[in-house]
This record gives structure tokens, sequence and C-alpha cells, in this order.
């Protein structure tokens, strides 16, 4: 049940296609089941929010979304590409090229500057210091952490830290942003700070965005809900 | 006591891989504590064995100081009889000859007795005898006893000798064989008359023991008209101090009286300095050891923050949380010592080979047998390794014990915080280095160098304190590095700015034991080089010609007139110098009085003078007159300078000697006194040299004269002829096989260190798990993970080097100008072994980057799944 409504994806070309996923975990001697055969496509420039309760298998279906993992059964299709068919590497290099992750409590490297954790996905891809250091200028800037390039993580408010965590995601410019409660750890305005920020994001760059949360606020400012409870799509509409 | 089996011994086994490190860094530094106390022990104890064996029931010895008693004296000593009973002894070390003739020949002790006034002294017990009645040898087999008469009877014959049956068993020779020992230039074959079991003077040196008649042993040695002692049982009516006080009172001038025990004082004190540098040497290890203890509790206390604030919150208190965390150190340190105390036996039996060589080269000639693991040991390495590896963990315990309920819940920490240049470590380094300055200039304490010691460990202490000033500094600095492996380089440079506290400890170990290496190379590469110098200068001669060939320490006999004049009349030879030296008691210890011709050394030889300026001329004016030389071991250990006036015991009393000069030696660290050897004739004897140095014409080949001197001979005589070349390479070889055991001492300091520096590296990979799967999740590939931690590993290789390369050169000047100097006096140039430094750098630089490769597979296998449990 989704508050907005849907958005038509027939026209746009898909670049997400998770098919009949299921995903289960060994605790101990017992199987659990995260995901049910869930189905979710994911159109370029997309803005599809994932709602539902805690442990729902809100974050299983990001992860396999963004690469982290892999299904139980069916399969995942990144721009038609079968991602089960992909080695450890394969993924990882995706992941670097294609997917930008947001999470709740930020994940930036404790070690490394702002300018650092922004700049390292295009680091990492072999880019020139150069390059790297304008790319992060001009992403600092959008996201307005132009003062604090040269602070470490833990000088930063959690809508800075937050704020770099997106650059960080999105300066490779990927097809897609996973976002796992972005705004779970902020207060109300820095909340709805990220939150325009990654819409602002999704217009200017067309990258698709898949956002769990469970926040109705956040969930209403996206393109498409879905809704999930005991690792199943409920969903009606899809 | 239910909490410390929860939160800590669950702990330390389920950190199986630290455990194991953190015990075996402290097993091996124990190991090598107790094996280098065993080794050391071992030199003095054979000596005290003997000693207590040969002794048997002796109260008080009577000597001469060098040369042994005179034969006509004994009858103006016939009033020592109204104290006990009175037994002339002769004491020798003589060489056995060996089946190979290019083997050393092995050292036998042979004690020349009287049979008829020996028998109260000693326990001889046989196991064989050669006599004719088979029924008598079968009783003797059996009881091990015999008849003073059939004692007797055994050694009429001059040429009989009484073995041990372990000797006899280890050479294949039963009773009747023939043996053959080497005295000075000839060979003494005598024939085995019976076999002594493993009790009293047999249990000398593993049974490398003869007796002798006196009389034949006398003949044999060549000491015809001496004894060397006089041995004493009092009667039950002496008291053992009274008695020893009226007999000194009465002995005349030159004899003097003693306890047997004081002998084996006199081979400690000669003994100490070697000891006390090997001990301070082995502490290395042990410290090094104890840094690990410190990282395996600093790593308990990090990497259970959160559980220490659970303990906290429910009301445990800051003392319970210290000496949990103190009890971790206190189970590792005790496991270590279990494992450690064993391992140390172990591990002794190298050591003693190792040292054995050294110690009976230049000391005493002994067997040096590994004695076992005594209660002693045990209780030392406990005493000393348990305290230290509390005090070694207190700091992070105390740590743990500070933390409040809700930095530890939060899981605050200190771990991330990027490292500003720590002003007050500069500072501290700064003053604990001219602490050492001050230090350095110390007098020796009772002859030992503790100044000299305390001025190291304060340059070792400074140079640890430069570690995180070094690993702070480098973090500001771009290195070449970031030009091949930028992003790698950035992250590793990242990782270690954040963790220079932690990594400090693990790397000052390995500065420390890279700075002691360092040091110790140069040391011994400036020895060398002194010796080599030394050998150049000093080694003028051509050949080299002694009797038996063995431990100069030994006994090897004069060479004969007739021999001497063969090698005179050799075409070629201008000049020889002969030279006999014996051990005389001086002031507690045992020094060597040599004596040569001064006027052949004059004129052909060549000695290197220290004092005075103009020492050939003093040394020339020395000739016949009551002068000598000393060693400048001697003038340091007894702070005596040219011009000084020295009082040496001799057979006729104490005799005063004008020091004309002092002259640099590297031979012993005894102390040598060098007299003309007429000088030497008039006060002690007039014996034959044991060493002549042969001096040849210009046109003369060395090798020809050598061939040609020995057919001369003919195989009648046994003398051994060294080129100066052959010469010059023996003494570097015994100099090679000394220095052994200290590069073996550092190789395990470094080894453990290294040790330290892996589990560090993988300490941190696995506490950084979850930034790892980060980078994964952002695109780093397995090989930038691994990378990065190999370049970790090698910036830690880099800095730990440039730093013990440093420190290292400092503490090589102060062991070489301190320490050195107080312990053995001896003066060393100093000279830098850059080849072998630049070597042993590429090496530690490749093994510490070695040592990242465990963690760093470790690191690139996280997956994924490690971020998803967050």
């Amino acid at each position: 049940m989704s508050s907005n409504p849907p958005i038509p994806t027939s026209d746009r070309k898909p670049v997400l296609d998770a098919l009949d996923v299921s995903k289960s975990y060994q605790r101990g001697d017992q199987f659990v089941s995260a995901l049910r055969a869930v189905t979710l496509r994911v159109s370029v420039g997309e803005l599809i929010a994932i709602v539902g309760p805690s442990g729902c298998g809100k974050s299983t279906l990001l992860h396999l979304c963004g690469a982290m993992d892999r299904p139980s059964q069916g399969i995942v299709r990144f721009k038609g590409e079968d991602l089960g068919a992909l080695s450890d590497d394969e993924l990882t290099r995706l992941r670097r090229q294609q997917v930008g992750f947001v999470f709740q409590s930020f994940n930036l490297l404790p070690t490394l500057s702002v300018a650092q954790n922004i700049g390292l996905p295009l680091l990492l891809g072999g880019q020139t210091e150069k390059a790297v250091t304008r790319a992060v200028e001009v992403m600092a800037d959008r996201v307005g952490l132009s003062a604090r390039l040269d602070h470490l993580p833990q000088q930063l408010s959690g809508g800075e830290a937050q704020r770099a965590a997106i650059a960080r995601a999105v300066i490779h410019r990927p097809s897609v942003l996973i976002a796992d409660e972005p705004t779970g750890n902020l207060d109300s305005e820095n909340g709805v700070r990220v939150l325009e920020l990654l819409v602002r994001l999704n217009r200017e760059s067309n990258t698709s965005i898949v956002l769990a949360t469970h926040d109705e606020y956040v969930a209403t400012r996206m393109g498409r809900v879905v809704h999930m409870r005991d690792g199943q799509v409920v969903d009606p509409e899809l | 006591m239910s909490l410390f089996r929860w939160f800590i011994i669950r702990h330390v086994r389920r950190e199986r891989l630290r455990s194991v490190v953190t015990v075996g860094g402290v097993a091996i530094g124990i190991a090598v504590v107790v094996a280098i106390r065993l080794a050391n022990e071992s030199s003095v104890r054979g000596f005290e064995v003997s000693l207590e064996a040969l002794s048997g029931h002796v109260s008080l010895e009577v000597t001469s100081p060098g040369v042994g008693v005179d034969e006509d004296r004994l009858a103006e000593l016939s009033w020592l009889r109204t104290f006990g009973q009175v037994s002339p002894i002769i004491d020798s070390d003589i060489l056995v000859r060996p089946a190979d003739a290019d083997a050393r020949g092995e050292l036998l002790r042979v004690l020349g007795v009287d049979i008829l006034r020996d028998w109260p002294f000693r326990d001889y017990r046989f196991v064989d005898n050669l006599v004719d009645n088979d029924d008598e040898r079968e009783r003797v087999r059996s009881t091990g006893s015999i008849t003073t008469q059939e004692f007797l009877s055994l050694l009429t014959d001059p040429d009989a000798i009484i073995l041990t049956k372990a000797f006899a068993d280890r050479h294949g020779l039963t009773v009747g064989s023939r043996v053959e020992l080497l005295v000075g230039d000839h060979i003494v074959v005598l024939v085995i008359r019976g076999l002594l079991g493993n009790d009293g003077p047999a249990q000398v040196s593993d049974g490398n023991f003869a007796l002798m008649d006196i009389a034949a042993a006398q003949l044999a040695l060549g000491r015809l008209g001496t004894v060397d002692r006089v041995d004493i049982q009092l009667d039950e009516s002496h008291v053992i101090d009274r008695a020893e006080r009226e007999i000194a009172d009465r002995l005349p001038a030159g004899l003097s009286v003693q306890r047997p025990e004081r002998r084996g004082a006199q081979v400690e004190t000669m003994l100490a300095a070697f000891h006390f540098n090997l001990t301070a040497l082995s502490y290395i290890a042990l410290l090094v050891g104890l840094f690990l203890v410190y990282n395996a509790v600093t790593v308990s206390v990090i990497s259970r923050r959160a559980e220490i604030g659970m303990l906290r919150t429910v009301g445990t208190s800051r003392s319970t949380i210290l000496w949990l965390f103190l009890g971790e150190a206190l189970v590792l340190s005790l496991i270590g010592c279990v494992v450690g105390v064993p391992l140390g036996g172990l591990l002794a039996r190298v050591a003693v080979e190792m040292t054995a060589s050294t110690v009976s080269t230049f000391w005493v000639a002994e067997a040096a047998t590994v004695p076992a693991v005594g209660v002693a040991d045990v209780l030392l390495s406990f005493a000393i390794g348990v305290p230290l590896a509390l005090a070694a963990a207190f700091l992070p315990a105390y740590e743990a014990a500070r933390l409040t309920p809700l930095a530890a819940v939060r899981g605050q920490t200190d771990l991330f915080v990027r490292a500003r240049l720590p002003r007050r470590y500069v500072v501290s380094a700064l003053a604990l280095f001219m602490l050492a300055g001050v230090f350095s200039v110390q007098p020796p304490v009772s002859g030992l160098p503790m100044y000299g010691l305390a001025a190291a460990l304060a340059v070792v202490g400074g140079g640890a304190l430069l570690v995180p000033v070094a690993l702070s500094l480098l973090q500001r600095i771009r290195h070449p590095l970031d030009r091949c492996v930028a992003v790698e380089a950035m992250l590793a440079r990242a990782n270690l700015a954040a963790a220079i506290r932690r990594l400090s400890i693990s790397v000052s170990a390995l500065v420390v034991s890279l700075a002691m290496m360092v040091a110790i190379a140069i040391m011994i590469g400036s020895f060398r080089e002194t010796v080599v110098y030394w050998i150049e200068q000093t080694l003028q001669a051509d050949l080299f010609i002694s009797g038996a060939r063995g431990s100069p320490v030994g006994d090897r006999g004069g060479i004969a007139v007739d021999v001497e004049q063969v090698i005179v009349e050799y075409p070629g030879v201008t000049a020889i110098d002969g030279f006999r030296s014996i051990n005389v008691p001086y002031r507690e210890s045992m020094i060597i009085v040599g004596a040569g011709r001064f006027d052949v050394l004059m004129a052909h030889g060549n000695l290197l003078f220290k004092s005075p300026s103009d020492s050939r001329t003093a040394m020339t004016r020395a000739v016949g007159r009551d002068a000598v030389v000393v060693s400048e071991s001697f003038s340091l250990r007894y702070d005596t300078q040219a011009g000084d006036r020295i009082e040496l015991p001799t057979p006729n009393g104490p005799q005063r000697f004008d020091v004309a000069a002092v002259y640099f030696d590297y031979s012993s660290d005894r102390g040598l006194v060098v007299m003309d050897e007429a000088v030497f004739a008039r006060h002690y004897d007039e014996r034959r040299p044991s060493r002549l140095t042969v001096y040849l014409d210009e046109g003369t080949d060395p090798r020809v004269a050598r061939e040609g001197i020995l057919a001369s001979l003919g195989s009648t005589g046994r003398i051994f002829v060294n080129t100066n070349a052959t010469l010059r390479r023996q003494v570097l070889e015994v100099f090679d096989s000394t220095f052994a055991i200290t590069y073996a001492l550092e190789g395990i300091a470094i080894f453990v260190s290294m040790f330290g520096v892996a589990s560090t590296l993988l300490t941190l990979a696995l506490e950084r798990r979850r930034d790892m799967t980060l980078l994964r999740l952002v695109g780093a590939e397995q090989h930038h993970l691994r990378r990065m931690i190999m370049v970790e590993a090698g910036i830690l290789g880099f800095v730990s080097l440039g730093i013990g390369l440093v420190v290292g050169v400092v503490l090589s000047l102060i062991l070489i100008f301190v320490i050195n100097v107080q312990s053995f006096g001896w003066t060393i140039q100093f000279h830098l072994p850059i080849l072998f430094l630049a070597q042993s750098s590429l090496v530690i630089l490749v093994a510490t980057v070695l040592a990242g490769l465990y963690p760093a597979r470790l690191a690139s296998q996280l997956s994924m799944a490690d971020l998803r449990e967050e």
C-alpha cells in the first residue's frame, strides 16, 4: 500500500530485477527464512521506499539488490546481468562502479578524513589523486561539506556524517543508491535535509534509489512504496 | 572466582591464537633466561664438581704461585704432619693423542699421588684391574674394593696409568691397552692398569680423569723435582680456621695455604663479567616476551569495552576490573613459565655447547655438563616472569578499571584518535638520552659495568619513546609508496596513525631487539676489525710452534732444548722467541704471568703499546731488570699504569716489579703480566717455553720451512707448526665461535618481536573487521586489503629499523667504550660493518612484510556477512 499513486514504470528501462528471491540463514541447528520469494523491479531513476516492521526482511532485500549478498533462491539481475554468475571480485567491482550505499549508522571509515572517505570509491577505481580531489570538492560543495573536508568523521555532527556518507555513495555516479534507514539516526531537521538531498540527487543524476525506512514521512517522498512483512512483499500492487 | 572464570579464562581459551603467541613469547623469554643461567652455571659448576671430586677429604692445600712446590722444600714442611695427613700432588690437564691426527686432543685430568699417603684423601673404587688371578679380578669387579698393597702394585711401573671406565668405554680401551699422552713436544706412552668406577675423583669432567703414581707422573709430565701442591687432611682435633691461620704463619715465603674451595671462587671471579653480559643479553628476550603480555591484555581490554561497561553497570568495582585483567596476565605468564622452564632446560644444551668452547678457551679447561633444571631455576623463573608480566599488564588493566560504564557501553575509544605529535615523548626521550650520557662516564661497581648497563637501558628506553613520535611523523609526510600503491598507502597510513598508542608497544619491542642486534653487530664487527689489526701488527713471526695442541688453558708442557736446537739450525731461521706462562693468584682472581725474550721481540717482533709513548725504549730497558709489561686488561682491571710498581707472588715470596709499559692484548681478559725470560727464571723457574715464534729470512718460504722443520724432527717428537697465515685464520675462527651465542640470543629476541608485530597486525586487522568490510562494500577488492596490510607491515618494519639503527649505533658506543672496557678491559676501535647492517636491514624489512602475510590473508577473506550482522 503506497501513499502516492504508483508511477508507471513500464516506459522506463529496468536497472535492477529481483526475481522470486529467497534468503535463509542458519542459526545453530535452525534455518531462519529472512526473505521468501520476493520479486522487485527497479527502473532507471526510480525512487522506491521499502517499509515494514523490524525483521521483516527490508535490509536483506537491500543487501541482495546492492550485490552485497547472494540469494538462496531466485535471481537478481543488474542491468540484465545475473549477479549469481559473478565472482566475488566482480561483485566488488560492480558495487564500486554501479552501486552506492547509505546506512543508518553512516559507516564512514573513522581513520580517514571526510575528503578521503568521499573520494574512496574513485581512489579504489584507480583514478588519479588530482581527479579525485576535484571530484571530491565538487561533491562536497553539493552536499554542503566544503568546510569539513579535513575533519575526521567523529568530529562531524550526525547530519554532516550522513551527508558525507551520501557524497561517498554517489561520487562515482552509481546507477542505484541503496539506503538503509538513512534518517534513522538523525533528528527531524537533519532527517529532512538528508532526504531532500537524496531526492535532489535522484533528480539531478537520474540515480535510482531503493530506500528502507520506518518513517512514513520519508516513504511519502518516494515515488513508490513497497510494504513488507515476515519476509514477503505484501503490497497488492506488486 | 566465577567471574574470573567466565570473564577471563573463557576469553583466553576463545582467543587461542593470541593466547598461544603470548604464552609462546613469555615461554621463549623465560627459556632463554633459564638456558643462559644453566650455561653460566655449567662452566663454574663443571670446575666446582671437579674440585669437589678431586678434593675428597682435603681440608687445606699448600701451594706456590704458578710453578708448584719444590720437592726440596717438602722436607722443611714436615711439621705439617702435626696438623694431620699430608699428601703431595701432581695435578695437570694433559692432552690425549687422538686417533685421527688432525683431530683436537681431549684433555685428561691427570692426578699423580703417593698411594700410601693419598689413600685416606680420596675414594677410589675399581671396576677392573690388571691382575693375573681371575678370582681376584672378579672380587674387585663385584666389590670395587682393593687393598693398599694391590693398589701399590698397580702403579709400580713408571708407565702405569689408571683411567676411568667411562673414558675407556668412550675410546674403546680396556685394561692392558696403551694410551698416548701429548706432553709438550713428545708423546708419553702408558699402559692402562685399572679402571675406576664413577665415584670420587673419577667423576671429574665426565670421566676424563687419570691416576698415576706421583714419581711416574713427574717423569712423564716433565715435572721432576716439583709437586703442584700439598694436600692436608686435618686431624679431628684441629679447627680449620685456626689451623689455616697457624699454617699460614709458619709457611716459608712463597708458599701459601688455602681451602680448595677458593679456587672455585677465583674461577667465578674470572667468569663474572662474561656471565654478567650473557645474562643481561638473555633478559632482552624476556623483555620482548613481556611486550607481548602488554599487547595481549591491551587487546583484551579494547575488544571487551562493552563487557567491561556491562560489568561496571551491574556494580563491579574498579579494583575487581583491575584484578580481572591482571589475572589474565597472571594466567598467561604462569603458563609461559611452566612451558618456559623445561624449554630452558632443552635450550641449555645448545647454550652450553656454544659457550663451553669459549670458557675452555679463555678461562677454565673443564668439560661442561648441562646441569639439570633445579628448584632454584624454577623459583627464579616464576619470581621474575610473573611479577614482570603483571607490571607489563598494569597499564592496560588500569585503563580498563578507569572506564566509566557509559563510555564502555558506548564503545568510546581512544583507539581511533588521530595522534598529535606527542611532545612529552620527545622530551622524555631526550631526558633519557642525557641520563645515558651521565651514566656512561661513571666507574664500574665491583668490577661490573652496572652504570654502563643503566646507560644502555636509558638509551633503549629513549629509543622506545621515539616510536610514537616516528609513527606520528610518518602520517604527516608523503612517502614514495604513495606513488605506486596510492590508495593502499593512504589507508595503511591512516590506520597506523589511528593506532599509534597500540602499535607503539609492539614496535618498541622490535626496536629494542633491532637496536641490540645493530649494537652487537657493530661491537663484534669493531672488535673483529680491532683484533685483525692487532694480529697484523703483532703476529710478525713466520712460524708459530707449540707442543700439544689443545686448550691453551691446559698445561701444554715445554718444548725441549734439542727440539729448539733443530729449529735454530734450520736454514733460513734468523731468530726464535720462546714464551711460557703460568697462572698466578692476584687480588682474589688469577692472572697470567708470561715470559719471553724481550731482545728478540724488540728486534724482530712487535707489540702494540698503549703507554708510555716511548714504550719500546722502556721495554728495552726492562731486559734483565725486575720490570714487566702488562696488558691493557690488567692495567684497567687493577688500575695500574706504566711507571707503577706491582707486587706479584713468587715461590720466593711477594716480589715487586716496575711496570715498564702497557700494551694492547686481546688474547685474554684475565690480565697478562709479561717479563723477560731471565727475570722469570730468577723469580719463578727455568721451565722450557711452551710456544716458540720463529722469524725467517726474507727469502725463505714459511710453508717450505714448516715442512722442513717437521721433517728434521722426525716422527719421535710431536709439535705443531703453524704458519703466520694459518694462525691468523685460527684466531679469527676462535673469535667467531666465541660470539656465536651472542648472535643466537639476538636472533631469538628478534624472532619473538617479529611474532609481536605479526600478532599486533593480526589484532588490528581483527579489530578493524567492520572497517575492512566497509571498504569491501565501497569497492575495495581483496588485493586492496592485502596490500594495505602489507604496506602497514612494511611501514612498521621501516620505522622499527630506522629507529633501531640509530639507537643501535648509540648503544654500540656504550657497549664498546663503556661496558666492554669495564667488563674485559679491552680498547676497541669503532668500525661500522656496513655490508652486514645493509644485509640484515633488508632481511628485517622483508621479514616484517612477511609478518603481515597472515593478517593480510585474513583481512582479504572478510565477507559482507560481517557488515550484515551489524
